[in-house]
């Protein structure tokens, strides 16, 4: 055999531990992790071959149908120092078995007192020639055989005949199985790659991938070519450059992490992190090194391990048989004649194409939308197209277009870990790659930032199936957003400070996504809110730590800093899903509800302090005039404007940008020379019409009715009005029927109409008649009963009264007529519409007095018969 | 040795911990809890939903003491958690026979 002899006995456990106190100063001297776990090996071989010498009573090499085998690590010559040893007995027939049987328990008992975890195993060499169902584990594990003493002729037959054949006969079973085993433990790990204190074995692009790689590559060779693939022909040569690389590095570390707990422990703890980089192992032994560089290190290669075995896993799995699979697969080369997808793996058709950044991003959209990863080919080929894109450093054209469909896509997290892997986030976004691989070092996160950050977006589109109870309201507020890429967009940059030389992360996050617009063409209000949710994305959380929330101080103050309950929606969200990546048991389901209880006690807070918290031209509302003043079209003085902001809700301020409100004082201005203003803005498919008059009864049903008999769905509405009765009111609707799209000139038709309406020229009445057909809804999906609740104690001078029911076509008109007639005016109103649900706020005074008792009951009746209709 | 169990406002757990580690208790549990004393909870109307507020977030302290530091522990405690609000909390006080520490059985105030 070629293995010395080694003293026998109760020296022998000196020796071996002489021989291992050897192999570990050499590592010590070199942090050689490969060249250590080839000493151990080359030791166990030297102390089993004299174990069965004793035994067996023969000389290794003259044992004939029994041979020892080393399997998996072993077997590879891979022993770390305190690996378990898997050792397989290998017998020609059943007589040999029983005859060796004793001896072979022997060698066994023998190695354990030397306390070597050995797990023996014993077949007959025709028992290996297929599957063993009930073992998958064996099945892996003997791929990696070697001979270590004994019939070497068995062995070739082990090797070249039984091996051989299992495989060509269930190679697809061997590869499913492997593909489970990876599976669940990759989910046991959280399926990231980024933990901050990874198991160097069995995280996701730990050792046990790589070695998944190497086993899908020897199972793919041998059912390809019918032979054993050797160490460079296993996998692609760009590939194995970089596996390679990493398992010196993981090997080094495992080596040191099993050297320093003196037992088969592979946790990188913040403490082993710290140890190893101060010796720099794997990288530059004895040069010390800060722990989160070495770290980011370790990501690197753990993330080439992962993605070679995922790929491998996906590529080499036979695709799925069923008829909905494969008309999936079929539709999705019809969509997308750029690329191709088999079984879960996009493969690019037309590589040069992708010189276009506008089809580079297709490929990420398609991910986005469809779950789907980037072949290896893929990857390499966006990864080598990439300077030759941003070289020129030109900006890409529409890329916030681009970039919004990737976010809004249910499966974003999934998009933007390609973008990230394949290189292309940085290059669209350097801001981001300051926190590439990012550890923060505390106990508290779990995850590195830049895969926190994913994390976070992932835990959003996860709420369209919420799987908890208390997931579904946060649920409810995701399915309201009007602008969720706003809060997908915040959530991807909000941590970026963490990985720049400010004290606080949020001033750094701030400086960088001021960089990030310049990148984007954000309108000015949709970069407020950015600027809005990253600067204030703690500010729940410490709420319902540091703060009572039950006291209604702590709920003005914090309303106050939101402002709108659009923007309550969004930072509650950002909040739940920010908290939620931290790590998996961070949102305990006590945190989630105080969350919720927080967002609804603010909610409520902003809808009921509508008609009290009001502008008033003092010192702590000055901050709007200086806003507004140099945006405004002609020259004004500050007191004009502080007149017509005086008695406005501060909610209008809060919920219309500066530009905004410069435009309707401008519009103010001109009421002097036509009583009413109007103003219609086209927003994709939304139009936003703006009115500006004195207040009169009917007004607000008279634009709502005009608009209803025009055939628009009023979604959203506010009507507000400043100390001097100049009433600001803002309409949202659609055009289910187009009539506008497909003929321009009658939007000047419908603006006529509104006014003739308002100076009494044409009767409403006779307006609705001549509609009555637009107005026929279709049958409600969802039935939504009607409640009407009056509220005598939010305001000092009106009536709340919020209304919810079943929208439906001409809902406002009803709605604002029936206040009309009863002689209520609106103080204000917000009007909001979830799905098929209406609800609407009024703040109603008759005489300018709230409502008596009587008139609420007389009202609600009429708002019941009104909506019977 | 005494066993302090101390129910308080979230608002002010960062600021009673902080106050007991300045007077030597080193060990504490804490829990996330919700419950409601003689602080009954409501019901909030949201958006047309109901929604009941009946059980409060509260956080539990929970530490076994020397006798000599229970007093201290317990004034801090009133001290640090009173905001003067109906919900400020409640605490027990209750003998403990015996400590253990697991890792090296240990008994009595040395295993604290």
């Amino acid at each position: 055999m070629g293995i010395p002899s080694t003293p026998f006995g109760t020296v022998l456990r000196d020796f071996y531990a002489e021989e291992f106190a050897r192999i570990e100063r050499e590592f010590r001297a070199s942090s050689n992790g490969r060249m250590a776990t080839q000493a151990r090996s080359a030791l166990l071989d030297r102390v089993i071959v004299d174990l069965g010498r004793e035994f067996l009573g023969q000389e290794p090499g003259e044992i004939r149908k029994l041979c020892l085998v080393g399997l998996g690590g072993y077997g590879r010559r891979e022993l770390f120092p305190h690996s378990d040893i898997d050792l397989l007995f290998l017998w020609e027939d059943a007589g040999v078995e029983s005859r060796f049987r004793e001896a072979a328990q022997a060698i066994g008992r023998a190695l354990w007192d030397l306390r070597l975890r050995v797990a023996p195993t014993h077949r007959l060499v025709a028992e290996c020639d297929k599957l063993q169902r009930d073992n998958p584990e064996f099945n892996i594990s003997v791929l990696d055989s070697r001979c270590i003493g004994g019939d070497r002729g068995l062995f070739e037959r082990l090797r070249n005949k039984a091996l051989p054949h299992m495989i060509d006969g269930a190679w697809s079973e061997l590869l499913a199985d492997l593909a489970t085993l990876t599976r669940q433990r990759h989910r046991k790990e959280g399926d990231t790659i980024f933990h901050l204190e990874p198991n160097l074995k069995n995280s996701p692009g730990g050792l046990r991938d790589y070695h998944v790689a190497w086993w899908v590559g020897l199972i793919s060779n041998m059912e390809k070519h019918g032979r054993w693939a050797t160490p460079e022909d296993v996998w692609p040569s760009k590939s194995r450059k970089h596996m390679e690389a990493a398992f010196d590095f993981l090997a080094a570390a495992r080596c040191f992490v099993h050297y320093r707990q003196g037992r088969d422990d592979n946790a990188l703890s913040y403490e082993l992190q710290a140890a190893a980089a101060a010796r720099g192992i794997g990288v530059e032994p004895g040069h010390a090194m800060e722990p989160a560089d070495w770290m980011r290190i370790y990501f690197r290669h753990a993330r080439a391990v992962y993605a070679l075995s995922t790929q491998l896993l996906d590529e080499t799995l036979p695709a799925p048989a069923t008829l909905r699979s494969r008309l999936e697969g079929w539709k999705s080369r019809r969509l997308h004649p750029g690329f191709s997808v088999a079984g879960a793996r996009l493969s690019l058709l037309d590589p040069a194409a992708l010189r276009e950044p506008r089809r580079l991003l297709e490929v990420f959209q398609y991910i986005g939308k469809h779950g789907v990863k980037l072949s290896r080919e893929a990857e390499d080929q966006i990864r080598e197209t990439l300077p030759t894109i941003f070289d020129s450093g030109s900006a890409v054209r529409g890329l916030w277009g681009s970039l919004k469909e990737i976010l809004v896509a249910p499966h974003a997290a999934e998009a933007l870990r390609a973008m990230h892997s394949s290189g292309l986030l940085v290059r669209l976004f350097p801001e981001f790659r300051v926190i590439d691989s990012l550890v923060m070092r505390d106990y508290y996160h779990h995850y590195t930032v830049d895969a926190h950050s994913f994390m976070a977006i992932e835990n959003i589109h996860r709420l369209r199936a919420p799987e908890k109870t208390w997931e579904r309201p946060f649920a409810n507020i995701f399915s309201e957003l009007e602008e969720p890429e706003l809060l997908f967009l915040s959530l991807l940059f909000h941590d970026v400070g963490k990985g720049m030389p400010f004290e606080d992360h949020v001033a750094g996050s701030l400086e960088a996504i001021e960089k990030v617009f310049t990148h984007l063409d954000l309108k000015p209000e949709e970069a407020d809110t950015v600027r809005f949710l990253i600067r204030d994305h703690l500010a729940m959380s410490a709420s319902i730590l540091r703060r009572d929330i039950f006291d209604p101080a702590t709920i003005r103050v914090f309303a106050e800093q939101v402002g709108t309950p659009e923007r309550l929606k969004l930072l509650c969200l950002f909040t739940y899903a920010d908290i939620r990546a931290v790590n998996p048991d961070a949102l305990t389901p006590w945190k989630a509800e105080s969350l919720w209880q927080l967002y609804v006690l603010t909610a409520n807070y902003l809808s009921r302090s509508l008609d009290e918290e009001r502008f008033r031209a003092g010192a702590g509302d000055l901050q709007f005039i200086d806003r507004i003043l140099p945006l405004l079209p002609v020259p004004s003085s500050r007191d004009e404007l502080a007149s017509f902001l005086n008695g406005l809700p501060r909610r209008y301020l809060f919920a219309h940008s500066s530009e905004e409100v410069a435009a309707h004082f401008a519009l103010a201005r001109r009421l002097k020379d036509d009583p009413v203003q109007l103003h219609v803005e086209n927003r994709g498919q939304i139009y936003t019409l703006t009115l500006l008059a004195t207040d009169r009864p009917f007004l607000f049903a008279g634009v709502s009715g005009t608009l209803a008999s025009w055939g628009m769905d009023i979604w959203k509405a506010e009507a507000f009005a400043n100390a001097a009765g100049v009433v600001v009111d803002t309409f949202h609707f659609t055009d289910p029927h187009k009539t506008l799209e497909l003929n321009p000139p009658e939007l000047a038709r419908l603006k006529g109409n509104i006014a003739e309406v308002l100076s009494g020229a044409v009767s409403q009445e006779t307006l609705m008649r001549g509609r009555a057909g637009v107005l026929s809804a279709p049958q409600p999906k969802v039935s939504v009963p009607t409640q009407i609740r009056f509220d005598d104690v939010s305001s000092s001078h009106s009536t709340l009264m919020e209304i919810v029911t079943q929208d439906r076509a001409g809902l406002l008109y009803r709605l604002s007529s029936t206040l009309a007639n009863i002689g209520c005016n609106i103080e204000v109103a917000v009007i909001d519409t979830e799905g098929q649900r209406a609800v609407d706020t009024f703040y109603l005074t008759v005489g300018g007095a709230k409502l008596a008792a009587a008139t609420q009951e007389t009202l609600r009746a009429a708002l019941l018969a009104a909506l019977e209709l | 040795m005494t066993r302090i169990e101390a129910i308080i406002q979230p608002s002010r757990f960062e600021s009673v911990k902080e106050a007991l580690h300045q007077i030597g208790v080193e060990g504490m549990t804490v829990s996330e809890v919700r419950g409601h004393g003689r602080q009954k909870g409501h019901t909030e109307t949201y958006r047309g939903r109901e929604y009941e507020v009946d059980l409060l977030p509260k956080i539990k302290i929970e530490m076994v003491l020397p006798y000599n530091l229970v007093d201290g522990a317990v004034q801090t405690i009133l001290k640090t958690a009173r905001t003067g609000k109906i919900g400020d909390g409640k605490i027990f006080l209750s003998k403990v026979d015996e400590a253990i520490r697991i890792r090296d059985e240990e008994r009595g105030e040395g295993a604290l």
